[in-house]
Order: C-alpha cells, then structure tokens, then sequence
C-alpha cells in the first residue's frame, strides 16, 4: 500500500507539472490580458500534433518539441492579431465566446487532417529504473523536470527582460504602461504566442503517456480552468502550487476509483474552493 | 410599450405562430424533424437568455440542465408502465430543477467569467458521473426508450406521428416563449435588468441580488430542461454527449447569432445555426462531386468539416455584429 | 535653449472637444505650450483639466480638432506611440506600478529597441542623481513608497522617456507642506533640463510661481490666459475663475 502511495505520488507530480506548465501559459494570457482562452486546450492538442508531424519527417523529438513550440506560438501570434485584438476593451466575456469559436475550428481541423485515429509519439529514450515492483520510464521524470525548466524560465523572463517588466508593468495599469510607451497591443500579441507557445511545448511533452488524438485538448483546459480558478486567476505561483495539489488529489484517488472518475475528486476540490473562500480565491473583477 | 406597439406585437405574433403551425404542410418528414429540432434548441437557447440577455450572465453549463431534463425523461418512460408523457415532463423538469437549485446555489456566488467557467465546470461533473455511472444511465451508450402517446387518461391516446409532435412542441414552446416573456416583463424580470446594467447599485438599492440570481439560474434551468424533455421524447434516447459543455456552447452561439435581450433572436439564431450546419454539411460533398465531375480529385473536400465555417461565422459575428442577426436586422430596418 | 526654441509651439491644441460616452467634456479646448516653457492650467474641479492632458496623451481621443507635437498632428495616435515622441505623463492619482521595484518603474519607460545599455545606465543615474530618495530606494516596491516617494517616482519615471514635455496633473494632491516645496524644486529642475511642463493645480501660489503662463479653464473650455508675473498683481482673475 505504501508502495502504492509512493507510485501515484510520483506520478501525480509528474502530471502536475505539467498541467502546471498548460495551467501558467492560461494563467498568462488571463491575468495579464483578461482573455479566458477557451481554445487553449486545442493549442496543447495541435502543438502534439505538429510534434508528430516533425517526428515522423525527423526522426529527432527534441526538434519536434521545438518546431511544435514554435509553430504553435506563431499561430497563437496570428490567433489573437485577427480575433482578441478587435476586442481590446469590450467585455472579457467576449473572448470566451471567440476562444470557443476557434477552438471549434481547431478541433474540427485536426480531426480532419489527422483522422479519428490516435497518433503516437514515441519517447526519446526509453530507459527505466526499478521503483519497487515497477520498471518505472526515466522518461516521465524528465518531462517533470523540463516543465519545471520551461516554467522556471519563463519566471526569469517576467523577472529580468525588457519584456517581462513591460508585461509585469502592463497586468498592474494597462493604460497607464500605455503612457509610458509600452506597445500594449504588440505585448499583448507576445504575451498570447507564449502562451500558446507553452500549450504546444507540454502538448509534445504529454503525447508519448497518452497518444495523440483531436479532442486531447478538452480535458486538459477543463483541468487547467480548474487550476485556474482554485489558484486564483491570473496568479502564477498559485496556479503552480494548485497543478500539483489537484493532480496528486487525483492520484491519490485513482487507487480506489477508476482514472476517468478521479476526476470529479478536482471537481469536488473546486466545489469546496468556492464554498469555503468564494470570493478571496480571485483576483478582484478586473473593471 | 404603447397600445399600439402591443397591437403591433400581437398581430405578428399570431400571423408568425400560424405560419410555423400550417409550415410542416408543404414540407417532407425531414425538413418536419427539423423543424421540430430548430424548435427545441430554439427553447434551450431562449432558456439560456433569461441569463446571458437579462441578466448579463453568460451560463456555459446549460448542458447539464438540458441533459438532466432528458435523462429524468428517460427515467420516467422508463420504470412507469405504460410511458407517460406526463410523467416523463414532470420527472424531467424535477431533475432539471434540481441540478439548476444545486449549480445556482454555487456559481451565483461568482460573477462575469468566474460564473461562466463555474457553470461549465459543473455541468462537466454530472457529464463525469453520467458517462461513469454506467448502472443508471447506461453510460456511453445511454438509454434508449419508446415514445409516449399523447394522452389524458381517461380521455383519449394519440400516439405522436412527426406532425402533431411538431405540433405539441410548437405549443409546449410557444407556450415557454409568453411565460419567458411574462417574466422578463414582471418585477421580477426588472430587478434582473437592473441587476444587468448595474450590479453594485442594485444590491444598494436594498434588493438581495444573490437570491433573484439564484431564482434566474432555477427558471433558465428550469425551461432547459423543458427543452431536454422534449428533445429525448423526439429521439427516444437519451446520451451522455447531450449532457457534454460542447451543447452549452453552442447555447450560447445561438443566442450571439440571434442577438441576446430577445428571447426570439435566440430562436432565430439557432434556426441560423442548424440551417447553415445542414447546408454546410451537404455543400462540401456536393462540391467534392461536381469537381471530381470535371476531373479534378480534392481529396478531404467531402469531409471537409462544416463546423470550421461555421465557427469562422461565429467568430465574426461576435467580433463585427455584437448584437446579433436580429439586432442587425432591427438597425438595418431602422436607417 | 535659445530664444528661437522658446517662440515656437512644442505642443498645440486646437478646438478639441470629447465626450465620455455620452456627455460632453472639452467643448472646443484649445492652447499652446512652447519649447521649455512652464505653462499653467488652472481651474475649478470637473472644468476638464484632466481630460485635456489625456486628449493630449492619446488616452482621450478627441472627436472634433486635434493636438500637434512639433507641428506634427498626432491624429489618433495610440498614447504608447505619443509617449515615444516625447510626452510624458505624470497623471492625478500617480498610478506607479505597485508591484513593481522602483528601478523596474524606471524602466518600463525604456525602449525596448534603439536605446544601447550604456544609454539607459546614464538615464537612470541622472534620474537618481535628481532624486537620490529613489536611488536609495532603488529596489524597493513602488506600493510601499511614501506618498511623496511616490510623486517623485511617477515624475522620474516620465522624465525616463526623455520627454519634450512633461504633462503634470495635480503633483502636490495630499502632500505635505514639506514635500510641496520639493515639487517646486522639481518643477525648476525640469526647467534647467529644457523640459516643458503642463502643470494642472490646485495649488494656486505654487503654479503662479513656477509657471510662465496660466490658462483658466472653465466648463470644458479655455476663458482666459495671461502670464504668471501680471496674475500676482491681479487677484480678481484668479478669483473669478477659482473662487479663490
């Protein structure tokens, strides 16, 4: 049993991370952009789909992962010119319904260009190690570490560049980061692309655990909104700590229900998030 | 409104209803069950716009309101001997009322996204337990059920045919449609527009703003679930994919391509909506075949996904006609 | 700074005029601020004193007229790209980045391109050199500032830009007595600097002394201006306007 214990704790970090690093990309683009991105989980699943792509032509998954995070964040770059741009200052309910409507065109295009039938990306090393009775893959603990690595980078980025106080000084007072010269509407657009840029990056990460199919997507934003909002919307450092926190809630209760109910155990997490601090859990109604 | 305008409003709305009773007369038994489809999502649509127009609520979690309505149909028809098209509404609504007491109990508590994302998120727990619970509710596969007569025991026993259930959920959404429009005209349905244009001084003013929200969400729920019935007595089933966040967006597309405020531009955008799913669907077969007529092989144009335009309209509308086909159509007039 | 420089118009408002949804705020606004000169804009509350600074930033955009930097309309310029012509803008309620450092408040007014590293080493020095408080305070955060502290991080924080004109709304509002004088003292700084300033103020000695012209507004338009040095004789003008 402790064996046990110790097995999904392991594995619920190594999800939780990167749900951590879905979670950061979304907690992003909505504290600093008030955009809830519904389509964000259609950019996770495309990202692991241009992984497979560049895989099969490569052979190489480092390049794959690279490639993905880049094509993944232009397009995210073309996203928000065309669709969230014209809607800078009207409601935030707004971008939900947009979002929603790309992520239908997504989802519909994957299905169409890559089929119904799950794709496969293999790991790029397949080594194990014995953890009690089970050979378990170096590969899973890698991808907790790069996540880790892509999400620490991504803190020192908002810490140190240019670019990180202009998006640090423009989530506190957007008009007034306006007066001081700061290109919001060009931020805005980085700010998105990194986003979606990470999506694609934990899209590749994730596709060799699962297999790759066109509604991999939903889970994961479902998932992250919940992060999201037990973190508190638009807060980093929470959504990080509530990743870890809801996938090892899930872990833990996969020992005794199936993988495809533990679900509604962060389900509950959420239900009692709001019963108990309905209201401290946000960030004050942007207005 | 002055006496006139009412005047106005009731004329067309009798010449509008008579035209949608006498409209299946010229029309094939699919465009009927269509037109009964439109008519249904129609209600679902107008059910969400209590919130989303009134109140300035956007609910993505109408699904479960909706899916909930169709299972307690489900239920009904299923353990009661013989199945009671009574019985399946009553039920229907009981589980549908329930859930929306339940969801409106949590997620009024949060406001603009918060709401729309808590909603969403509950409407994925009751998907999550229907798709698990696999002893109730047949899981994946859902439950499959014989239609109800039309009856009053007692009376007389009608088995439905395509055209007198278009009939019944012509009137049961006709009848929906004044008693939303009695409602929004009521005090009630005031506070709800107050509450809309101005939270803060609403609540000042003395009103107990989280109640009359909670008591919206219960009547949208409520007229949801109305919608489920109906929908499950059409198909004879019921299915967890009814119950999935995909048919609460497309609630809300509904009511966007419509125009919200309105309880018909909802209607009217998801008779555009279905109207354009069903065109699209047929056009990209069509022209996969008139091109390979001509020699010309594009392989993947007939499965070519109708949804990708359509979401593309969706997008536009949202971004260039924020008030929807309607108010589009009423401005258009109006210059 | 010659007396060419000083004749010529830096910025011109012409006849602007604005509305905040549906009410009318400027009703045809219009003055001129010269190369390095201190001008004045006074005023009782709500006359749209604020709101002719915003119009000149490009936060406001005026329906009707328009405002020219250097003889250049600025049209519907966004207010990022006005700011990098050389307007700073120092607004009411100061509005520093709370979170952010002191040194990081620098910053933001830095451009990302263009700029070399040793270019933007000289420009915060000479900022610290202008307010030693910020440089000893230099990586604290904004929000924990004094009021004062504050004021002198949202004027340094402009002055980053390297600003024509500096557009200075109400820098003395809850300061003490002390730290009035300090404005004042910053105020002539800019002056030395070559820099303009836009100074709207309540604080009617303060803005007679520094300023070399005042304009009186009054219900979304300009009635009156004349320069400082004959306004202290003239007390009658200042109390129809203020009420003082």
């Amino acid at each position: 049993m402790l064996e046990e214990f110790l097995i999904q704790t392991i594995n619920g970090i190594v999800v939780g991370m990167i749900l951590a690093l879905v979670a950061s990309g979304l907690t992003l683009i909505f504290g600093i952009m008030d955009v809830v991105n519904f389509a964000h989980g259609e950019l996770f699943m495309l990202g692991a789909y241009v992984g497979v792509v560049t895989l099969a032509g490569t052979g190489s998954f480092w390049l794959a992962l690279l490639v993905a995070t880049l094509v993944v964040a232009a397009l995210g770059a073309a996203i928000h010119v065309t669709t969230l741009r014209p809607l800078l200052g009207r409601d935030p309910l707004n971008t939900i319904l947009v979002t929603f409507g790309i992520s239908l065109v997504l989802q519909n295009y994957a299905l169409w260009q890559f089929g119904p039938v799950a794709r496969k990306i293999n790991e790029p090393f397949t080594g194990h190690f014995n953890l009690f009775y089970l050979e378990y893959p170096w590969y899973r603990l890698v991808i907790a570490l790069l996540s880790a690595a892509i999400i620490a980078g991504l803190w020192l980025f908002l810490k140190y560049s240019t670019y990180g106080v202009w998006i640090r000084a423009t989530t506190q007072d957007r008009l007034m980061a306006q007066a001081m010269g700061i290109p919001v509407p060009r931020l805005l657009t980085i700010v998105f692309a990194i986003g979606s840029g990470m999506a694609a990056a934990s899209g590749v990460l994730f596709g060799p655990l699962v297999g790759v199919n066109h509604a991999m997507g939903l889970d994961w934003v479902l998932k992250a909104f919940i992060v999201v909002v037990v973190g508190g919307m638009g807060n980093l450092v929470g959504s990080i700590a509530a990743s870890i926190f809801i996938s090892l809630t899930e872990s833990y209760a996969s020992l005794w229900v199936s993988p495809s109910q533990a679900i509604i155990v962060s389900f509950v997490v959420l239900i009692l998030t709001l019963l108990i601090r309905p209201t401290g859990l946000f960030v004050p109604t942007p207005k | 409104m002055t006496a006139r305008r009412t005047r106005i409003f009731w004329m067309a709305f009798a010449v509008i209803l008579a035209l949608l009773i006498v409209m299946p007369f010229g029309l094939p038994e699919f465009w009927r069950r269509f037109l009964t489809e439109i008519l249904i999502w129609g209600l679902l649509a107008m059910s969400s716009d209590i919130l989303i127009g009134y109140t300035g609520m956007v609910s993505f979690g109408h699904s479960a309101f909706f899916g909930l309505g169709m299972y307690g149909a489900a239920a009904a028809l299923l353990t009661t001997r013989p199945p009671s098209l009574w019985l399946a509404l009553l039920y229907g609504l009981i589980a549908a009322a329930t859930v929306a007491a339940f969801v409106a109990y949590f997620s009024t508590r949060l406001r603009d996204i918060y709401f729309a994302i808590t909603t969403l998120i509950f409407s994925q727990i009751f998907y999550v337990i229907i798709f698990t619970w696999t002893d109730a509710t047949g899981g994946e596969n859902g439950l499959a059920f014989s239609r109800p007569a039309l009856a009053i025991p007692g009376l007389f026993s009608l088995p439905f045919t395509t055209l007198t259930l278009y009939w019944f959920v012509l009137a049961v959404v006709t009848g929906s449609y004044l008693v939303l429009r009695r409602i929004t005209r009521s005090p009630f349905g005031m506070v709800l527009q107050s509450i809309r244009e101005n939270e803060a001084r609403t609540r000042a003013i003395g009103y107990p703003v989280e109640r009359y929200k909670i008591v919206a969400v219960m009547f949208s729920g409520l007229f949801a679930g109305l919608a489920g019935v109906l929908y499950a007595i059409q198909n004879r089933f019921a299915a967890p994919d009814f119950v999935f966040f995909v048919v609460s967006g497309e609630a809300v597309i509904y009511n966007i391509m419509g125009g919200v405020g309105t309880l018909v531009g909802p209607i009217v955008g998801a008779a555009a909506f279905l109207l354009l799913r069903e065109g699209l669907s047929r056009l990209f077969p069509y022209l996969a075949s008139v091109a390979s007529q001509h020699g010309l092989a594009l392989p993947g144009l007939a499965e070519f996904p109708y949804l990708i335009p359509l979401g593309i309209i969706f997008i536009a509308i949202v971004i260039f006609m924020p008030q929807g086909l309607l108010g589009f159509a009423r401005r258009r007039l109006n210059e | 700074m010659t007396a060419a420089d000083h004749s010529e118009a830096l910025v011109r408002v012409e006849d602007i005029h604005t509305y905040y949804g549906k009410s009318h705020i400027l009703h045809g606004v219009s003055l001129e601020v010269r190369r390095g000169e201190i001008v004045g804009l006074l005023g009782r509350n709500g006359v749209g004193k604020s709101t002719t600074l915003k119009a000149i930033m490009g936060l406001v955009h005026p329906t009707r007229g328009e405002v020219l930097l250097e003889g250049q309309s600025l049209g519907h310029l966004p207010a990022h790209r006005v700011a990098r012509l050389g307007i700073g803008y120092v607004p009411e309620d100061r509005r520093i980045f709370r979170l952010l450092t002191v040194s990081e408040n620098l910053r933001t007014g830095l451009d990302g391109r263009g700029v070399s590293e040793a270019r933007k080493k000289e420009l915060l020095e000479m900022v610290f050199d202008f307010f030693p408080v910020l440089a000893e305070r230099r990586n604290q955060a904004g929000g924990t500032l004094s009021g004062g502290e504050q004021q002198m991080l949202a004027i340094a924080r402009a002055m980053m830009l390297e600003p024509k004109i500096i557009l200075l709304d109400e820098p003395t509002e809850g300061l003490m007595p002390r730290m009035v004088s300090q404005i004042r003292h910053i105020i002539h700084v800019l002056r030395r600097e070559g820099v303009a300033v836009l100074l709207v103020e309540q604080n009617v000695p303060l803005t007679l002394e520094t300023s070399e012209r005042v304009y009186f507004m009054e219900k979304g338009q300009v009635r009156h201006q004349a320069a400082a040095s004959e306004l202290h004789a003239d007390h009658e003008v200042v109390h129809k306007y203020l009420g003082v």
